[in-house]
This record gives structure tokens, sequence and C-alpha cells, in this order.
């Protein structure tokens, strides 16, 4: 089996870690595998509303480490995927509530019952992403197709070689193939050979996907979502499948359309 | 933007992504190496001023590079072409 622990990095905020953290754990339970998603991000809970989970809270990891209760008692039963599980991070504590040596004993403490944890990281670099990326076998580095997440990519993944990790695998996301097809936009081609990563999935810019969010349910469980597919994709390469990444076309745009924009029409 | 400044930008500009393929390229260069963005400059100012007095050295054919060292450190290249006689 492929590497089990994994964390879910970026530098960067907002470039989609939890979104994809909660859509690949999800896929994953969805095809039969035991997933347990822990909220790393204490203090900015953020896992649990993607998974639509925020209601049922008790206790967080932050509680465990306390030894309010054990681990088994906080982990919060998915009510659409079985074998879904997610520890939630702290909503009213800070990054130094959870130190390394501390997820390292909870990630062990789960390691035998589970065949993924997926560890979401906080963005940044301090304290809080060191503490994510410790225990992970493996890392994967999320970046959206811009300057500022490319830098802070390659910056995270600097710090991971630093911390004796494996080279972190790379998911471009919120790529809009039109964009790239005018020249606007770096296509995920160039994110890789900029960053001289492994690629591991392409995720397209979909509208739809705020509404997920919203309702929260994972965009992988709806079969019309093409950023739900190219998650999916993304969980069978975690699974060591080969699956060809999806052609990615700008929709519509025949000839008669880029004259009309030329002059400047839509 | 009217027709004629977009017909002028698809002219003169180089696409977008081509311009952030080509500052990424230079900025993670630097930021790998851990230097502020006009380090190499400075240092080649500085390098170029103290070859000055050597009439045998080409100052102009004097190229300065951040590469990959042998280790886990960048290193800096330059290199100081001598004048043909």
């Amino acid at each position: 089996m492929a590497d089990k622990v994994i964390c879910v990095t970026s530098g960067k905020g907002g470039v989609g870690k939890s979104t994809v953290t909660g859509n690949l754990a999800t896929a994953l339970a969805a095809k039969g595998y035991k997933v347990v998603a822990i909220d790393a991000d204490i203090g900015l809970r953020n896992l649990d509303l993607i998974l639509g989970l925020e209601n049922r809270i008790v206790y967080d990891i932050v509680h465990v480490i306390e030894g309010v209760c054990p681990v088994e008692k906080a982990l919060v039963k998915d009510k659409r995927t079985k074998n879904l599980y997610l520890l939630p991070a702290a909503q009213t504590k800070d990054k130094s509530a959870v130190k390394p040596e501390d997820l390292v004993a909870i990630v062990e403490s789960l390691r035998n019952n589970f065949d993924f944890i997926f560890i979401d990281s906080p963005a940044g670099i301090e304290e809080g992403f060191k503490t994510a990326v410790t225990p992970a076998d493996t890392v994967i580095v999320i970046a959206n197709p811009e300057m500022a997440s490319i830098r802070d990519a390659d910056r995270v993944t600097g710090l991971c070689s630093a911390m004796g990790k494996p080279e972190p695998k790379l998911i471009v996301n919120r790529l809009d193939p039109k964009k790239v097809e005018k020249g606007d936009m770096l296509d995920a081609e160039d994110v890789v050979q900029i960053l001289g990563l492994e690629l591991l999935g392409i995720v397209p810019e979909d509208k739809e996907m705020v509404s997920y969010i919203n309702r929260g349910e994972p965009a992988v469980l709806s079969e019309t979502s093409i950023a739900g597919k190219a998650l999916r994709n993304i969980a069978e390469r975690l699974l060591g499948k080969e699956v060809p990444f999806l052609e990615l076309k700008a929709e519509g745009e025949g000839i008669l359309n880029k004259i009309k924009k030329l002059f400047g029409g839509t | 933007m009217g027709f004629m400044d977009r017909l002028r930008d698809a002219f003169r500009k180089p696409p977008a992504k081509e311009v952030a393929r080509q500052r990424l390229q230079l900025i993670l260069k630097y930021d790998r190496a851990g230097l502020p963005p006009n380090a190499i400059n400075a240092v080649k100012d500085a390098i170029l001023n103290a070859l000055k007095d050597f009439p045998f050295i080409d100052a102009s054919g004097v190229t300065i590079n951040i590469s990959e060292g042998d280790t886990d450190r960048e290193k800096i290249e330059i290199e100081v072409p001598v004048k043909n006689n």
C-alpha cells in the first residue's frame, strides 16, 4: 500500500488545502478505505465545514492532548461516507496547543486502525506547519497557478526537505483553462517545471465548488462536478493507480468568440 | 480597453503567463539561495570595479550566475574571461 500518513500543505493560505484534504479523504473512504482526516489548523477550524460535520463536534484534538478524552472519543464519524472520520481542530486555542510530539503520538495511536491518515496543515511556515508535517510519511503541496502561491509552495518544499521528508508531490488547484488558453495564466506544466515536483493532479477552477462547500457536501461525491472528478482521480493516484490527467479545455471558445473578444465583446 | 489598445497589446506585450514564468524562475533562484533579489548585481558591480585595474581582463565578458552546488548549498559562479591578444 502507498504512504499512509499524508500531510496537505501550501505555505500560502486560501489555495484550497482543506477542500482538497476533505475531498481526498472522502474519495478514499467512499472506495472502502478506512480514513481519518486530522484538522491541524488549531484556532481556525475549517475541515469540519467542508465535510458538513460542524454540528457533530463534541471533543477536539486539544482535548485529546490534555487527556480530557481518548482519541477514539474525539473522532467524529462522517454522516455520509462510511469509514470516514474527522479529528477536529480546537477553535478556541492557538497553534502552540499542539506540539509536533503530540501530533506524532496521536498519529501513531491511529496508525494501525486506519488505511489513510490525512493531516490538514495550517497556512504559513511556523510552528503549526512544522507540527503538521512532522508525523507525515508523505507531503502534498497545493499550489494555485499564480505568483505568490508558487513562491510559497517552493518555500514549503525547501522546509520539508530540511525536515528530512521525501520530496512533496504537487497538486495544481484552481487552474482556469480559459485563462491558460488566452496566455493570462500559467499552465500546470509551467508550474511543474518551475517547482520541479512530481505532479499528482490538476484540479480545474470550478464555479460550483462554493456551493458544495456551502452545503457541506464534498464535490467528489457528485458525478457532475468536474473538480470532483479531478479529485477522485488524485485519490486513485494515491492508491498507486495510473490515471491519465484530465483534458482541460476552455469551453465554447470558437473562432467567432475570439474575434468578438478582440473587438471588446465578451 | 478599446480595440486599438487590445490590438497593440497583442503585438507588443508578451503573454502574462510568460512574464510570470520568467519572474518566478528568477525569484525562486534567489529564494532558494537565500539571497536578496538584487544581490547578484551588487556582487557583479563590486567585482567589475575590482577588476578594472587589470588590462588583461575582458570586463565586458564577466558573467555571474547562481547555480546549484554539489552539496545542498547554492553557489555563485563567476566567469572572468581574459582578453584575446
